[in-house]
């Protein structure tokens, strides 16, 4: 059966758009327009991915987000205003999985919205993993770059990891800091930059310019592994 | 009285003299020594004491050098006309040295009076607040009459003891009234004025050409000379300028105010229009192209309606940036910006900014040069990173497409510096700063039509810059181009 996506949106103008798009990929589609009915809906229902936007008007999105988190692991992917880097961090630590900055380009949704539906589906999936020059096997702990292997220290490659754990996903540097150095760890973002700067020099090939270990500015990184089609 | 000792001492010294004398020379030339001391008398002391003293002089001339010695009597009459002759002589000196005298006391009080005015009006010149100009008067006027003095300002429209300019209050509280009749009616009143006379000051309204500001009040240390006429009339007119002066003050600021007023409402109309034709072309592009695709949906061939929906698509993204230079361009004016600053290393913001601009740079050749060991920038990532992004998309605009850019970072002078370099038209001379004026498009770029910004980019660029304290300006390249070039001064965390 085709996914079925949960849109929980109050604008009715987005609402109209978001259905014509889904229904075009095939997705199926349950909209609520209000925090209290998208709960309702995501508990009745068991959607396979939960569309967000963050201004409901009769509670913060945030906490529908907290309350999905209490009981299951469905994909929230948050719709937010542009600029409001406070929020995004605070949905993506909430749980949520990815958001996207309103205005955005439906284009760029459903590629979002297929790389959440596609993690959440994925089990463990090869033990080696390959981003454009880049082969990681994690059996064997062994990286290489255009075939040569490259060293890397301890906290390198727990950090590449935890990256690649959640490849397509963007992990905040609370996340990321409480994953590879622990949560006694999570405000020095410092440390985390540093790392994340030897990491490109080690494995992009312009650093300056990386493809694939990409900043999500004031909130977090991303690692893609697949191209961008 | 020791005037009167003196003048009568000169013309005792006179009448020893001529007793000296009477034997060795004629009694008309003696007659000389006393017309002297009258002379003397008459510079020294006033006009009726000179006038005494030529008196004495004729009768003692008479009696010590007029043979027969010590009576009045003559024995020649033709002493009558000596004596006639020297009294008129000693009267006219008297006289004309009096009036001397007293055209020099007059001068004197005439300088000390443009003294006193122009100390006040050089001392309120510069002074651009009422309560700093009154209080400025006051103590000049305390000093140039050695009484004490206070100003009282009005309240609301009435003069309020507790508006005043010296502390503590030197009246009684109960004159308040008498102080709000003279800024009332703008007389004087109190101390020895028609009106009030008992009270312990003198009330003296500051009153300009249109109002009346406040009141000055004196309290002389000698009663004496304040009250003198010319003393009086010095205070009236200090009074005066004192107010034309604060009146002065207020119509400046006024003045001013009107300007800024205008200059404010002028920019705001501009801004205004400048924002509308901004936000309404997009739009009109967009309702066109939307509206065409609705009511022609059928007969517009495949190829058009691609294009419509394209015009729709860019047109909308073009509104988006727009909304979002305005939302930004107003957190920036509204007050000082929040930056959260973290140590970053450029590469990072620098990648974001390309990976951000990646669809726009398509087809260019973008030479990235960091230098190697660049210090961590302490900075907000987001906001840089802004800058960044919209230097590059400046570039990629306003630059023929496939023209390369180049990013560079280096350290110079506690300082990191990163440039973005292209090789487009370059900026007009003399365009170099204003180009970072809100709302001015280059005159390289107006009119080009396919080239359309709010002119916001690089006055927000300039915003981010200015709040982490760095530079950013606008530079020729070498070779053709432009270059533009931030610098960062390196702070520690």
């Amino acid at each position: 059966m085709k996914p079925l996506i949960l849109l929980i949106e109050d604008d009715a103008q987005i609402r109209r758009f978001l259905r014509a798009a889904l229904a075009a990929e095939d997705y199926r589609l349950q909209e609520a327009v209000t925090a209290e009915e998208g709960l309702t809906q995501a508990a009745a229902r068991q959607p396979d991915l939960i569309l967000l936007d963050l201004g409901l008007p009769d509670r913060d999105g945030l906490e529908v987000i907290q309350k999905v988190r209490e009981w299951g692991k469905i994909p929230i992917l948050v719709l937010s205003a542009r600029g409001q880097e406070k929020d995004k961090i605070a949905a993506l630590d909430l749980g949520a999985d990815d958001y996207v900055a309103k205005p955005f380009a439906v284009g760029e949704l459903l590629a979002r919205i297929r790389a959440a539906l596609r993690r959440s589906a994925a089990t463990a999936a090869g033990t080696v993993v390959r981003f454009g020059a880049v082969e990681v096997d994690l059996d064997k702990r062994l990286v290489r770059v255009e075939g040569r292997e490259v060293h890397l220290t301890p906290n390198e490659y727990k950090l590449l990891q935890v990256l690649i754990q959640h490849a397509g996903k963007v992990l905040t540097q609370r996340q990321l800091l409480n994953e590879v150095w622990g949560p006694q760890h999570t405000e020095q973002a410092q440390y985390l930059r540093v790392y994340i700067a030897q990491l490109r020099r080690k494995l992009e090939r312009n650093p300056a310019r990386p493809k694939h270990l990409h900043t999500e500015p004031g909130v977090g990184y991303r690692l893609v592994i697949e191209d961008p089609a | 009285m020791r005037a009167a000792l003196l003048a009568a001492a000169v013309v005792a010294i006179a009448t020893a003299a001529s007793v000296l004398l009477r034997d060795s020379l004629a009694p008309t030339n003696l007659a000389m020594i006393y017309l002297g001391g009258v002379v003397a008398v008459a510079m020294r002391c006033s006009r009726r004491l000179s006038v005494a003293a030529s008196f004495l002089s004729v009768a003692a001339f008479d009696f010590f050098c007029v043979p027969p010695y010590l009576t009045f009597a003559v024995s020649d009459y033709q002493y009558v006309f000596t004596f006639a002759g020297m009294l008129a002589v000693a009267l006219v000196i008297s006289t004309q040295t009096g009036r001397l005298r007293d055209h020099a006391a007059q001068a004197a009080v005439r300088e000390a009076r443009t003294e006193a005015l122009y100390r006040l009006s050089s001392r309120l010149a510069g002074e651009t607040r009422v309560f700093e100009a009154a209080r400025s008067a006051a103590s000049l006027a305390a000093e140039v009459f050695a009484a004490r003095v206070v100003v009282f300002l009005p309240e609301d429209g009435r003069i309020s003891f507790r508006r005043r300019t010296s502390d503590p209050l030197p009246v009684p509280p109960s004159e308040e009234s008498i102080a709000q009749w003279v800024f009332d009616h703008g007389h004087k009143a109190g101390l020895r004025a028609d009106a009030h006379p008992d009270a312990t000051a003198l009330y003296i309204p500051l009153r300009g050409a249109r109002e009346t500001f406040g009141v000055l009040a004196v309290l002389p240390d000698s009663q004496n000379r304040i009250f003198a006429p010319e003393q009086q009339q010095l205070l009236e007119v200090f009074a005066s300028q004192t107010a034309l002066a604060i009146e002065r003050t207020l119509s400046q600021r006024a003045a001013e105010e009107t300007r800024v007023h205008m200059q404010t409402e002028q920019m705001r109309s501009s801004l205004l229009s400048a924002v509308s034709h901004d936000l309404r072309t997009p739009l009109a592009s967009i309702t066109g192209a939307a509206s065409t695709l609705r009511s022609q949906h059928g007969r517009l061939p495949l190829a058009t309606q691609q294009e419509l929906l394209d015009s729709i698509s860019d047109e909308a993204e073009r509104l988006g940036r727009l909304v979002g230079n305005l939302l930004d361009m107003t957190r920036f004016e509204s007050g000082p910006v929040e930056l959260r600053r973290d140590l970053y290393p450029l590469e990072e913001i620098v990648g974001t900014a390309l990976q951000r601009m990646e669809p726009q740079l398509q087809g260019r050749t973008v030479l990235t040069d960091l230098a190697e060991n660049l210090p961590l920038v302490f900075v907000d990532d987001v906001l840089i990173g802004q800058v960044l992004w919209n230097l590059l998309e400046n570039a990629a605009k306003y630059t023929p497409p496939g023209s390369p850019l180049d990013l560079v970072a280096f350290e110079e002078q506690g300082a990191v510096i990163i440039e973005v370099r292209d090789r487009g038209p370059g900026i007009l001379p003399g365009e170099e700063e204003r180009i970072f004026e809100k709302f001015y498009r280059g005159s390289s770029v107006k009119g080009s039509g396919n080239a359309h910004g709010a002119g916001l980019g690089l006055p927000i660029c300039r915003a981010i810059i200015e709040a982490h304290r760095g530079t950013i300006r606008a530079l020729p390249r070498e070779g053709g181009g432009a270059t533009f070039r931030i610098s960062l001064p390196i702070q520690a965390a």
